[in-house]
Order: structure tokens, then sequence, then C-alpha cells
């Protein structure tokens, strides 16, 4: 039994609640994209009243009422037109010995333990029919703020976008000149299922026949784009493709035998737009790119009905807000609004790349200097194996002398700041190109690991052969290992600060406790000697090291000896070699620290017109529309309906308070 | 509205705030080529003194080095020296004699060096009981010794490969008829004198056995006051190296002329490993010119590098 709390055109001001009891509830779901729901009157009379898309609707209605048909259907279009999203609304009444019958199939279906949904779908197909329209409503689904910029920033990355929405192709199309993914410049090639030619086969209600011709009309089409397609692709000055297809005939165009012709035709076109697709064929399309053109797939959405696709993809993105929270679970990353996608991408994603790469390169390489210098002295050695450096070194050099320093870099290190990361946004082709972890990258950092490990074994070795303390005693090999072992962290140390771009105090801090561990664990080790040392190699070594000038003097010299190579390949290669952000970071390094400007603030200095005029688009009045199956109630209907005949109607507390929570970002100029 | 807002200014600014929200201060360099120019000069300007300073210091170092294990051995034995060395019944006297290039100011150090004698073996650097060094008899585990651990079923002290190879040459120095003292205390480092061999352990059993790999020890004198022993044990990095042998605490004048009077026991020559006698004054260790070119080169080439990098800066400049 649900209370509605009805008032009437002629009783103004006065509400009263009238019971209805709610029988049974058709849910919605994406195959059929309706919702029903049968309801018995106070007065005994029985009524279904249906909800859906107006395709469904219309398969459906019943005979009579025509003119209202084609008026309510050429409303709906003018609706598609103008952006709004539609649904149609339509009842039928139900005659009690009717109703049983089929509420006995209905509870047995909702009971099966089989093929629930199957059956429940058979059961409902069987009383959805006969309706009389009631009419159709629209709702104007603003794009959230700062999507159109956002859209048009990851183009310029490189990014290719498509759009897969369940709405008609009108609206669709409408939504993405608003996003700029479409404009009138580019050529359109439009593959659709409501031509006239198609539209005729379907009232003649043979399947096969349907299906076949259906597949031919989409062969065809497909077939004749891809032989327009490259005349446009030659000139580089010449339009830009965009493709425009029907969830109809998506379904033909997924097969196998069309797929590959589908795939070459997208690939070419920078936008791609997919209207009145399923949830299954969200997953579909994005597995076809996955897999065919084998791309990395961004999947953005915060509906349930996108949660297939989010799976799909490689990186699924959900969406968190009214639709609910089944996007975001299903997702590997949750976003409040969609314009964070920019920031997501460009910035988090790029820094991301950049971090990783260093990270890893300079994993190999600190490991790589230590362990050949070992491999040097090995031919010294007669080949026998014997350690250049005491076990406690190999063990802790990864752990505390050089271990701290690279997860600071890989957690700080940005190379130009995020507003400068948004501003170009084709700094994001780096990482789509893989410039930093190439094979010419590697080869270099192992070229100059080799080099240092040869200048750390040699310049300490053949220093040390005559060298003595101030009193002529000589050193032996623990001596010579520790001096090298001293320089190796150092010098490791020091060339992680030449690698970063930005270095905080907690890089300091992390390089110089480092060296400052390192010796403050020598000293405590050399200078202790425990009952269960198994050799006591290293007492007191530091101690007669730190006495000898011998020392300083070859850990000014060594260090800098093994650096010199990469400190000037580093300052040749952004002379004469810049990759592009070195030429961003030096047109902006006299900029000022804009940690606690706000980001806005710094995009409208540099506006081109098209942005300009997207961002009024975005800055219209809107609020984000919820868009939930049960939208019985409309919130704020009264009231304005109110407004229009003249009277004052205080509105809720509850709706108040539901406004207010939705509230808009910024106010109506 | 406000509070909020002074809130989130106030968290703006937090610690944990700009530690989570990326936006730590920074300094970012950016290396442009007046700094790569700047920085080769420094270097340039530090190294080239340092390194040239170190050249000389090393270049006042008096240094004598003679080979002697060829021609100590008399010429009818150079033919087969192994057998030369190991007959115990040809006497192994010899002596060379050298000339003082320049005054060398006391105290002069005299130094053995071997060369092509791999100390840095892994089975011989392994072959030694620390603990049994420092505590004698009463230690177990001593199975690292092998195969110099037991003879006759008694273990040896010291154990191991080191102790057993003991360089036993002996030196005497004569100028001018009188004999130079050589001062053989205080010659190894004062932490294994004290902290590494004991007081109380005293060399048994110790080149007993039927191979006899260098010299013995006195089993009177405890460890600690062992200093060839010590020297010795003290490994060395690269297969040619020089260990102290002793001091003398007189100023030698230029053009005296010194004879040497050594005992050529030690056999190098199974490996064909070399033997040397270094006698040197003292300045920043030993006469190594390694250092002071490395840092002279070094110090030079920065300076080439950052004048070609100026003529390009100023001849092409960005």
């Amino acid at each position: 039994m649900i209370y509605v709390r009805e008032s009437h055109v002629e009783k103004m001001g006065k509400t009263q609640d009238v019971s209805y009891e709610i029988l049974n509830v058709l849910e919605f779901n994406s195959t059929r994209k309706r919702q029903s729901v049968v309801c018995r009157y106070r007065d005994g009379r029985l009524v279904l009243f249906c909800k859906g898309a107006d395709t469904v609707i219309y398969e459906r209605l019943g005979t009579g009422n025509g003119d209202l048909n084609k008026v309510t259907r050429v409303h709906l279009e003018q609706f598609g037109s103008a952006g709004l999203r539609t649904l149609c609304l339509a009842y039928r009444d139900l005659a009690p010995d009717l109703y049983e019958s089929w509420n006995e199939k209905f509870i047995t279906a909702k009971s099966s333990l089989r093929d629930r949904e199957k059956r429940l779908d058979e059961v409902a197909e069987l009383i959805e029919k006969e309706f009389i329209l009631i009419g159709a409503t629209a709702i104007e689904d603003k794009l959230q703020e700062g999507v159109p910029n956002c859209i048009q920033t990851l183009s310029r990355a490189g990014i290719k976008i498509w759009v897969l929405t369940g709405d008609k192709i009108e609206t669709a199309i409408n939504i993405a000149y608003a996003c700029n993914l479409l404009n009138n410049e580019m050529k359109q090639f439009i593959i659709s299922s409501e031509t006239d030619a198609i539209r005729e086969v379907e009232e003649r209600g043979d399947q096969t026949e349907i299906a076949r011709f259906m597949k031919e009309e989409v062969k065809k089409q497909l077939k004749q784009f891809l032989d327009e397609a490259p005349q446009y692709f030659c000139s580089p000055s010449g339009p830009k493709l965009a493709l425009v297809i029907d969830g109809k005939c998506l379904m033909y165009a997924l097969e196998p035998s069309l797929r590959i012709m589908l795939l070459t035709l997208s690939l070419n076109c920078s936008s791609v737009v997919c209207c009145r697709v399923s949830p299954l064929q969200k997953a579909q399309v994005t597995s076809l790119v996955k897999k065919g053109a084998r791309k990395i797939t961004l999947s953005i959405g915060d509906g349930a009905n996108d949660v297939s696709m989010i799976q799909a993809a490689h990186i699924g993105i959900g969406i968190s807000g009214l639709e609910g929270m089944q996007a975001v679970m299903a997702s590997d990353f949750a976003i409040a609004q969609f314009r964070f996608l920019e920031d997501l991408l460009l910035v988090h994603g790029r820094w991301s790349y950049i971090r990783l790469c260093k990270v890893v390169m300079y994993f190999f390489y600190k490991n790589l200097a230590f362990t050949l210098t070992q491999f040097w002295f090995t031919f010294g050695t007669g080949f026998s194996g014997q350690r250049f450096y005491d076990d406690w070194f190999q063990s802790l050099y990864n752990v505390i002398f050089t271990a701290l320093p690279v997860v600071i870099v890989g957690l700080f290190d940005q190379d130009i700041s995020s507003s400068l990361s948004k501003k170009y946004p084709e700094l994001y082709k780096e990482g789509v190109r893989n410039m930093f972890f190439n094979r010419r990258v590697v080869a270099i950092w192992a070229c100059f690991a080799v080099y240092q490990s040869l200048v750390f074994f040699y310049f300490v070795s053949l220093s040390s052969s005559t060298s003595r303390d101030s009193d002529g005693k000589m050193f032996g090999l623990w001596d010579v290992s520790t001096m090298a072992f001293t320089c190796v962290v150092v010098t490791v140390n020091l060339r992680l600060l030449m690698m970063c771009n930005s270095i905080t105090r907690w890089h300091y801090i992390s390089v110089g406790g480092s060296i400052i561990v390192w010796f403050v664990f020598i000293f405590i080790y050399s200078g202790i000697m425990t009952r269960f040392d198994r050799n006591d190699n290293m007492f007191w070594v530091i101690y007669v090291l730190m006495s000898t000038s011998y020392f300083y003097v070859t850990l000014l010299l060594v260090p800098v000896a093994a650096l010199l190579g990469d400190f000037l390949y580093l300052g040749v290669q952004r002379w004469f070699f810049p990759y592009d952000y070195q030429i961003v970071q030096e047109s902006h390094k006299d900029d000022a620290d804009s940690i606690n400007k706000p980001d806005s603030q710094e995009t409208k200095e540099h506006l081109t017109p098209d942005e300009a005029r997207s961002n009024e688009i975005s800055q219209l009045p809107k609020e984000v529309s919820k868009h939930s199956g049960f939208a019985f109630d409309s919130p704020g209907y009264e009231s304005f309906f109110a407004t229009q005949f003249g009277k004052y109607v205080p509105p809720k507390a509850w709706d108040v308070a539901r406004r207010a929570s939705m509230k808009s970002k910024s106010k109506p100029k | 509205m406000t509070d909020t807002d002074r809130g989130t200014q106030r968290d703006r600014h937090s610690a944990f705030s700009l530690f989570t929200q990326q936006s730590l201060p920074a300094c970012k360099p950016v290396l442009t080529p007046e700094w790569v120019i700047m920085t080769f000069l420094f270097i340039g300007f530090i190294f080239i003194p340092v390194g040239l300073v170190t050249l000389r210091a090393s270049h006042s170092v008096v240094e004598i080095v003679e080979r002697y294990d060829i021609g100590c051995v008399p010429e009818p034995f150079r033919i087969d020296k192994v057998s030369y060395i190991q007959d115990d019944s040809i006497p192994k006297n010899c002596s060379l004699s050298f000339k003082v290039p320049k005054y060398m100011k006391a105290p002069i150090y005299i130094y053995y060096q071997l060369d092509n004698y791999y100390q840095n073996h892994r089975r011989y650097v392994k072959s030694r009981s620390d603990k049994q060094l420092l505590h004698g008899q009463n230690e177990h585990g001593i199975s690292s010794c092998q195969p110099v651990e037991v003879n006759n079923d008694r273990p040896i002290i010291p154990c191991g490969l080191i102790a057993w190879s003991l360089f036993n040459d002996t030196f005497t120095f004569i100028r001018n008829r009188a004999e130079l003292k050589v001062n053989r205390k205080n010659i190894a480092w004062k932490s294994d004198r004290g902290h590494k061999f004991g007081k109380n352990v005293y060399p048994f059993n110790f080149q007993n056995g039927t191979l006899i790999g260098g010299g013995k020890l006195n089993p009177t004198i405890p460890l600690s006051d062992q200093e060839d022993l010590i020297v010795w044990m003290r490994t060395s990095a690269l297969p040619s190296f020089r260990k102290l042998y002793g001091r003398i605490e007189k100023d030698l004048d230029v053009d005296d002329v010194v004879v040497v009077h050594l005992m050529n026991n030690y056999n190098t020559y199974s490996f064909g490993g070399k033997k040397k006698l270094v006698v040197g004054a003292n300045w920043l260790g030993g006469k190594n010119d390694f250092l002071g070119l490395a840092y002279v080169f070094i110090g030079s080439s920065s300076v080439t590098i950052a004048v070609v990098f100026t003529l390009l800066h100023l001849l092409s400049p960005r």
C-alpha cells in the first residue's frame, strides 16, 4: 500500500493522500528498457502503468489514438534534437480475471529456480501490450561542469574518445556536439537503423528477413565508408572523420565477419559515437578495441549499466555520485566528477609513468654499479670468487643505504607542475610512445653504470696499493673494500639527486640520511666485536681509514670522477637533444610557485574563443540530474505548477534539503 | 560556508595535506648551459690545484725499489730455482746495495713487496680462525682453517693457510760499515695487536708438518707480540702488495750507499712470484702518482669541457 499525496488542478493548495495498492512490480532491466507497475485504485480499478524508452513503448501501443501517437512522436524528436533525454509513459486497464490468470504465471516465474530473469521477461511480455499512451517526458541532463574542456584537453593529448550511450541518436549527437567531439567541420559517417528502408522492412514483421536485410545494409555502409575514408585521410588539413553508429546496427557490425571493417573504420575516425547501446554491447565494443587494436583502453561511467564496460577495459574508472556506487565498486579508480579525469590522466598518470621509469632504472643502475665493482675485482683474485665487500655491506646495501631516497623520488618527483601538465597535454604522448623506458635509455644507464663501476674499483684499488696511514702501515683487503663501498654509497645517492626533477626537503633528508646511516653503521660495525662473528675482518677498519688523508682525498675524487660522465651526458642531452618536457621546464622555470592558486584561475588566462564558448556553456545553470529507475516523484512538481496558477505553495523541507545537496557549482550569470 | 572555507585554507597549508596532495615545496633545478659550464669550471678550479699539490708531494717522496728474488739465486741454481729454495742445506744469504738518490728523513720505512701473490684468493682469505687467534686452544670451530688445522691429531695454533705461509725473508741494513737498526716493533695495526691477537695465546704445533709454507714462530712469544705474523695476516687486496717490515729511525743522506744483507728464504719461485725490497720515506701514503694524476686529469678535462661549451654557447646560443 502506498500513499500518494495528490493535488488536483481544481483543488489547488489542498492535498490529500490517496492510497493505491501496489500488486506487482515489473523491474527495469536494460534488455526490456522499460518498467511497469500494477496497482489497484481505491475503487478497485486495476491499472498497469509502464514507463520506458520510446521505441519499446511504441511497439506495444494498442490501436486507436493514432493522432496522439504521431504528435508525441514529433515532440519526442524535437526533444531529442534539443538534447533532452526522453521517456514515454503509458497505461493499460486490466480486467480482473485477465489479471488473475497472469498473476499466477507471474508468481510461478518469480519463484522459479532457473532462468528467473528470462521467465520474468516472458511473463512481462504477456501483459505489456495494448497500451494507451499517456505522453512523453523530457529531462534536461546537462553535462557536468568542465566536461567539454576536459574532452578537448584529452583529445589534444592524443587520446581518442568514444561515446557509448543508451540514448537516442539525436540526443547522442547533440551531446557530442556539446562536448566538442563532433563539430560541423567533421565528416560524419552515420550508420543508423532508423532509415526508411529499414523501417519498411521492419513493418513487414519477418524476423529473419529483417536480420538479413539489416546485415546487408550495415555491410554496405561500412564498405562504402571505408572506401571514402582514405581520401580524407591523405590530406592533412582535411576534415576529421567521425562515426555515429546505432545499437541495432552495432549488433550486426560486431559479428566476426564485419568486425574488422568496423574496427578499421573506427580507428581512422577521431571520434566515435555509439548510441542506443546496451551494456553488453558497451563491453563488446571495448573488447573489440582492446584486443583488435591492441591499444590501452580506458572506460569511464557512472551507472550500473557501465559496469561491464568498466570491467572490460584495461582501466576502468567509475564516477561516484547520484547514480549509486555500482560503477565505483567495479572500477579500478573512482573519481567524483568527470573533469577530474583530466587530472587523473594528464597529471597523475603522467607523473606515475615518469616516476616508475625513474625508480626502475635507478634500481638497476645502482645494483649494477655495486655488483660490477665486485666483478672487476674477480680479475685480480685469480677468478677464485673472493668477495670484495663484507657480507653485511652487501645485505644492507639495498635495505638501508640506498633504499629510502628512491622511494621519496617515486613518491614526489614532478617534472612539471600540475597546472603546466594540463596546459600542455601533448606531453602525454611521451608516455604513450614509451620514451623513457625503451632500449636506448636502458642501454645508456647500463653504460654509465659500467663506467662508474670501473672508476670505483680501479681508482680505489690503484690508489691504495701503496697507500698507508701516517705510521706506514699498509691497508689490507677489507680496508680497500670499505673505502670502495663508501664511495659507491656516496656516488649512488648523489646520482639520485642529479636525476630528480624536483627536489623537496625529503630528498635532502633521505639522501643525507642514507649516507649518514652508512657512516653510523660502519662506525658501529667496526667498533664492536661479538662472540657470534664469524670473522673479525672489519674491526677498527673505518677508524684507521678516516685517520688517513688518503681517505678524504679519495672520497673527494672518486664520486666526482664517477659522476662526471653522467653530468656531461645530462648537460649535453638537455642542451642539444632536449625532450619536450625539458623545453617546457626551461621556458617556465621562472614561474612563481603556484601551489595555492586554484586551477581555474590559470586556465582563464589563456582561453581561445572555442574554449571560452565551451566554458560559457558549462557555466550555464545546471543540476546534476538523478537517473534512477523509480522516478515516480519529481521534486518541485507541485510548486512549479502552483506558481503557474498564481498560488504560492511552500516547498517541502526535504525537497529544499535535497536541492541543497545537489547545489550547482556556480550561480547563473 | 565561510567556516568551511577557512577550514580548507588551513588544511591547504598543513604539513600532512602538503604531503598527501603532492604539493610539497620543492626546488626544481633546471640544468641550463650556464650551470653546466659553471660546474665544470668549478671542478677544474678545485681539482687542478689539489692534483698538483698531491703530485708534488708524491714526487717529493723518495722510494727505492729493488727486486732481489732473481739476483739472489746463485748462478748454478738458476735453472731450477724451486729445488734451490726448498733445499735447506744451501745457504740463502745474499746481499745487494743501493745508493740513496735524495735526502731521506727519518723514519724510513722498509717494505717487502710481493707480486703475483694472490693473498686475495677465496680459499686463502677464508683460511684463518679469528677466534682461535684471540682465545687460543679452547676455541672450537676451526674448520675454516682446513687443510692446515691439525697435525698429528693436535691442533695448530695459529691455524690456517695465511699463517702457514708466513713470509720469512729477513733484511739487515749496513751503512758505512755500521748497522742501521731496524725497529721491528709497532709495525702492525694497533687495533690488531690489542684486540684481534690474544695476549695469552702462544704458537703451538706450528710448521711441524711435512710441508713447510713459510716462517716459524717463537713459541714463547704470545701472538699479540708476533708483529710479523700480524702484518702478514692482514690480507691484501691486490695480487701485488707491500707489507711493512720495519722502520729505520735515522736519516739517510744523498749518495749514501746502503748494503742490505738478506736471507732469501721465502719460496715464490714455484708460482712465478716476484720479491722486491722497498725503502721509502713517507708523506700522504707513499709514492703514488695515481691520485695526483687522476686529479689533474679530471680537473683539466673539466676545464677543457667548460671551454668547449662556452664557445658553443657563444657561437650558437639557444
